[in-house]
């Protein structure tokens, strides 16, 4: 059992690519809690995926036992954090279990867009913040510029902040000295009744869900039965432990002050929300946590199996998935075209292309994806106010009295000579320009409300190539606007393809319609015969592009010899016919449906 | 009924399976810059040639002795180059096949051969020993195309040829034309299909140029100005009219002839007949199985000689197999596909694909003459688009033993 006031709970907090998983990487390597040989670079991020982009999806904790310049042995809890603003509320979930942050800003790069975001948002759960400058090993260091930096822009004292190399190793123990000094050991009374923060939860296929928490008030123990404050689900503890790099270590106890991990034989994540409070059942804490709020997806796509007959298969993947991530959600949707598929709601698009890479990687699934919407509101003359998640429900214009759309506060930090380039981007994409500082002579935070809906698709990309590649973005929800929506109907060969609809502000759809025509006949191959591709508004063709009818495609030899090679060439075709979608007699191919999206070149 | 008899005996030579034989020369003057056939251009090394006539005739004989129960119809030499191996070593192969099977003395017996090596003597030589059909690879009238593909002959070459051709006795010669060549215009095409018709061949071939991967033409593809596909399609379409006009009776997609004179042989590899193939990488449907022979001269006569194994591929056919088959291969023929043939051969409902022949059929791809269905030039033009959905609806199908159940 630790003394609690040998306990430092932390996060590291960062831009992305700051540097804040090889940072967490050293400070494991400093206390040895992984042996050198067994280190794989950054190890908190386990998922496949995670390594392969390069980000922290799934927040994660782990236990680092420090002895320290005073004599003392310390218990370092580190808990991760998800690095993108698509997962905020995770973020804030996770900072709420810690007492201090360090946050990590690069010495060339210096504060960015969610530099300020995850700082403010530390400060707003009563964190020490912590700052360390990190890669001054670069050339292009400037670590006293960017400690004023960090003064004058967030207010934060950084005169003493270690200046390090992560990924050299430079000065590592210096941060974790200064975790000791400056992070508050936690409060809380082991003796009063259980609170334990659920700050995320996974599922594993043998011990059921395993919840990852940190014990605020009184203590957890095997054999105790406890109760989920906000589901009102209760459990038995089976085990519950701490969290080593390397794996779950069972211990006797977690009490007030701790962070780890409890496994209950849960069957459902959706009984473990991040977020939530875990109490006892026989002498309940009479309040939960503050904090606690339901995530609502933002984004929503429909999402279908490209061969019709593995429908089922996509409903298992996503009851699947569900179990690990309570953040998406998803509905049984119905399409002319496409069939049965499911109407899917994420927190963003890269939660979204996250969830259907690990779809069609981890259960071996072919999808059509359509072009994902944000939800809108409707009024409609009877009265009636609908939500709108899915184009397939968008009311005829006739029954709507107004219709409503979801903003945001956007938030861009970059170098003061992009700011025309962003104003222009920002003005395309319905931007309100509210402010403009300068937070000093090489950095400008414009201000701007924006419709969501023209931040999804691809924003970040387009101010990235914009500010060659300087400029940051944060954003955070602003309620319903009013707003002049239409929907917009492709139709192939004369029909109408309801699954390529989507809703779009009237101003944009002319030229939004001749660019997705122009790009369906870019991605639709040449078939048997002629096809038209039209795009309409309320039954008026406005946009329109040919497709020509395919003439040859035969194999002119074909004797002995040539026939094993002839037939794989054909199962090479039919298997490509396969991956296609007909409609009628049109054969589409998965690609064109996600092709629409991207249309900013 | 005699014992004999109901014992099937005193089988009869025409109560004999049919068997076709393909025997391949890979030896050529010069390896022409599409060709992506196995042939080792520019070698004819006595050492070599000298040793494929040891292994080849000694593989004849093996077969010969499994294949008792089989009459051959039609023999077949092709390349390589047949006619620049020379008279002698063909000849050879072909006495040692009469001597090892059943080749009835009315048998087809075709080479090949290009201009610059169907000398008269040569051709004089096979006509004397029972070749009756010549394949000439002329492939373009035009000289500075001829010489760019790596062609080692000029067109005045072809038409002695096909002079000499006609002096040596055969009535009954073939010519390969290529179109969608490297700069070819509808023009150009048009002046070479006329061009080549006085010659007054029996039948004609014309490939549309595929550009192989491996090939020296490959490399170019991109700089070399060939012609689109509506061009290329145009091309093909104009032939198959011409040739019509002329007499011509189109039998495959690349192949035309006068009545009755189609090529016996390689029809057999569209409408299901049995082969044997001899040499490297030739191919064989024997007995019910399909292989193939490895495309190495070394690999095969030692193979041959020593004993060792000879074949890259081999498979079994089942008739699920042999189904798809049935309409990738006949279809490539204006004979086409029987509805009632292929229900009571691969016990397979035809109705899927009926539905989608008379959608083709509607589009001008496909006609039927009652229970046949064939396609149209046009329908030939994206046959393999055409094939891959009736393929896929074959598939999809159940067999109906299994329903009946």
């Amino acid at each position: 059992m630790t003394d609690q006031s040998k306990i430092r709970n932390f996060s590291i907090i960062a831009h992305i690519d700051h540097g804040k998983s090889t940072l967490a990487d050293r400070l494991l390597e400093a206390c040895n809690t992984v042996e050198l040989r067994d280190m794989e670079d950054q190890i908190l991020d386990s998922m496949d995926l995670e390594r392969e982009r390069g980000i922290t999806i799934k927040a994660r904790a782990v236990r680092l036992n420090y002895h320290a310049q005073d004599g003392e042995n310390y218990v370092l809890n580190l808990i991760d954090t998800p690095g993108h603003v698509d997962f905020n509320y995770e973020v804030s979930r996770s900072l709420t279990a810690c007492e201090g942050a360090v946050l990590v800003v690069d010495a060339s790069q210096g504060v960015e867009a969610q530099t300020l975001a995850n700082t403010y948002l530390a400060i707003d759960n009563d964190l020490e913040v912590l700052p360390v400058i990190n890669k001054i090993d670069l050339p292009a260091a400037r670590p006293q510029q960017i400690k004023q930096e960090i003064e004058d822009i967030i207010g934060l004292p950084a005169e003493d902040a270690p200046e390090i190399s992560a990924k050299n190793g430079i000065n590592i123990p210096a941060v974790l000295e200064m975790i000791v000094r400056d992070v508050p050991p936690p409060e809380g009374d082991p003796n009063a009744p259980l609170q334990a923060l659920i700050f995320d939860s996974q599922y594993d296929s043998y011990r059921g869900v395993i919840v990852y928490l940190r014990v605020m008030n009184g203590e957890i123990r095997p054999g105790m039965d406890v109760t989920m404050m906000a589901t009102g689900a209760q459990y038995k503890v089976v085990e519950c432990g701490y969290l080593h790099p390397r794996g779950m270590v069972p211990c006797d106890c977690l009490r007030a002050g701790e962070v780890g991990y409890l496994t209950a034989s849960i069957k459902t994540i959706a009984d473990t929300r991040v977020g939530d409070t875990i109490t006892g059942a026989a002498n309940p804490s009479t309040e939960a946590l503050p904090g606690y709020k339901t995530v609502q997806p933002m984004v929503f796509s429909g999402v279908y199996p490209a061969d019709g007959s593995k429908y089922g298969d996509l409903r298992d993947a996503l009851e699947k998935l569900k179990l690990n991530d309570a953040s998406m959600s998803y509905t049984q949707e119905n399409s002319i075209a496409l069939g049965f598929g499911f109407r899917c709601g994420f927190l963003g698009l890269l939660h979204m292309e996250i969830i259907l890479e690990r779809l069609e990687r981890e259960f071996n699934l072919d999808l059509i994806t359509t072009a994902p919407n944000v939800v809108y509101k409707v009024e409609k003359i009877n009265g009636e106010t609908l939500e709108v998640y899915t184009p397939l429900n968008y009311p005829d214009p006739m029954e709507i009295q107004q219709a409503y759309e979801p903003f945001v506060k956007a938030n861009i930090i970059a170098p003061p000579d992009y700011v025309g380039n962003i104003m222009d981007l920002c003005q395309q994409r319905r931007g309100e320009f509210k402010d403009m500082t300068y937070l000093d002579q090489s950095r400008v935070e414009l201000h701007y409300d924006m419709p969501l809906n023209e931040i999804i698709y691809d924003f970040f990309d387009a101010l990235k190539s914009r500010t060659r590649g300087y400029g940051s973005l944060d954003y955070e929800m602003d309620g319903y606007r009013p707003s002049k929506l239409v929907k917009l109907d492709i139709l192939l060969n004369g029909e109408l393809i309801d699954a390529l609809s989507f809703i779009l502000f009237s101003e944009s759809a002319y030229a939004r319609a001749r660019k997705i025509c122009e790009r369906l006949k870019e991605h639709i191959p040449r078939q048997m015969f002629e096809i038209p591709v039209q795009a309409a508004v309320g039954g008026k063709i406005i946009a329109r592009e040919t497709i020509k009818a395919l003439r040859k495609d035969v194999l002119a030899k074909c004797y002995g010899g040539d026939i094993t090679r002839k037939k794989k060439l054909l199962e090479k075709q039919k298997e490509g016919k396969k991956r296609m979608r007909s409609f009628g007699t049109v054969s589409v191919p998965s690609e064109a449906f996600m092709a629409v999206l991207k249309l900013d070149e | 009924m005699p014992l004999s008899k109901l014992f099937r005996l005193d089988k009869r030579p025409s109560e004999k399976t049919k068997l076709g034989i393909y025997i391949h020369i890979p030896f050529c003057r010069s390896k022409c810059q599409y060709c992506d056939f196995y042939s080792l251009g520019g070698s004819r090394e006595k050492d070599l040639t000298d040793l494929y006539l040891q292994a080849l005739p000694l593989h004849i004989r093996e077969f010969g002795a499994r294949a008792r129960d089989y009459s051959v119809d039609t023999v077949y030499f092709g390349g390589g180059t047949p006619s620049f191996f020379g008279a002698e070593g063909l000849v050879r192969i072909f006495n040692e096949l009469q001597r090892r099977f059943d080749v009835q003395s009315d048998a087809e017996v075709t080479f090949e051969a290009n201009p610059d090596s169907a000398q008269s003597a040569l051709l004089q030589k096979l006509h004397s020993e029972g070749f009756n059909r010549m394949s000439l690879g002329v492939q373009t009238d035009n000289d500075d195309l001829l010489k760019k593909l790596g062609r080692p002959h000029n067109y005045e070459q072809a038409v002695t040829a096909v002079r000499n051709a006609r002096n040596a006795g055969f009535n009954n010669i073939s010519l390969d034309l290529i179109y969608g060549l490297p700069g070819q215009s509808f023009e150009e095409w048009k002046g070479t299909l006329n061009h080549v018709l006085e010659l007054e061949p029996e039948h004609m071939s014309c490939y549309g140029l595929k550009v192989e991967e491996g090939t020296p033409l490959w490399e170019y593809r991109d700089c070399c100005n060939l012609p689109d596909e509506d061009d290329q399609a145009d091309m093909y379409l104009y032939a198959c009219d011409k040739l019509s006009e002329s007499g011509f009776r189109q039998y495959e997609i690349s192949n035309f002839a006068k009545p009755g004179l189609e090529s016996k042989h390689n029809l057999k590899y569209w409408l299901g007949g049995e082969y044997l193939g001899f040499g490297p990488s030739a191919a064989s449907d024997f007995a019910g199985k399909r292989f193939t022979i490895r495309a190495d001269i070394m690999d095969y006569c030692e193979g041959v000689l020593k004993g060792g194994t000879i074949l890259s591929e081999c498979e079994d056919m089942p008739s699920r197999e042999r189904a798809g088959e049935y309409l990738m291969l006949r279809l490539r023929t204006t004979h086409g596909i029987d509805a009632d043939e292929y229900t009571r051969r691969f016990l397979l409902p035809f109705r899927p694909i009926r539905k989608l022949l008379d959608r083709f059929g509607e589009m001008g791809f496909v006609r039927q003459d009652e229970s046949r269905y064939y396609l149209t030039p046009k329908g030939m033009l994206i046959s393999n688009k055409i094939l891959a959905e009736l393929l896929l609806a074959q598939e999809k199908s159940e067999p109906l033993a299994k329903k009946q159940r």
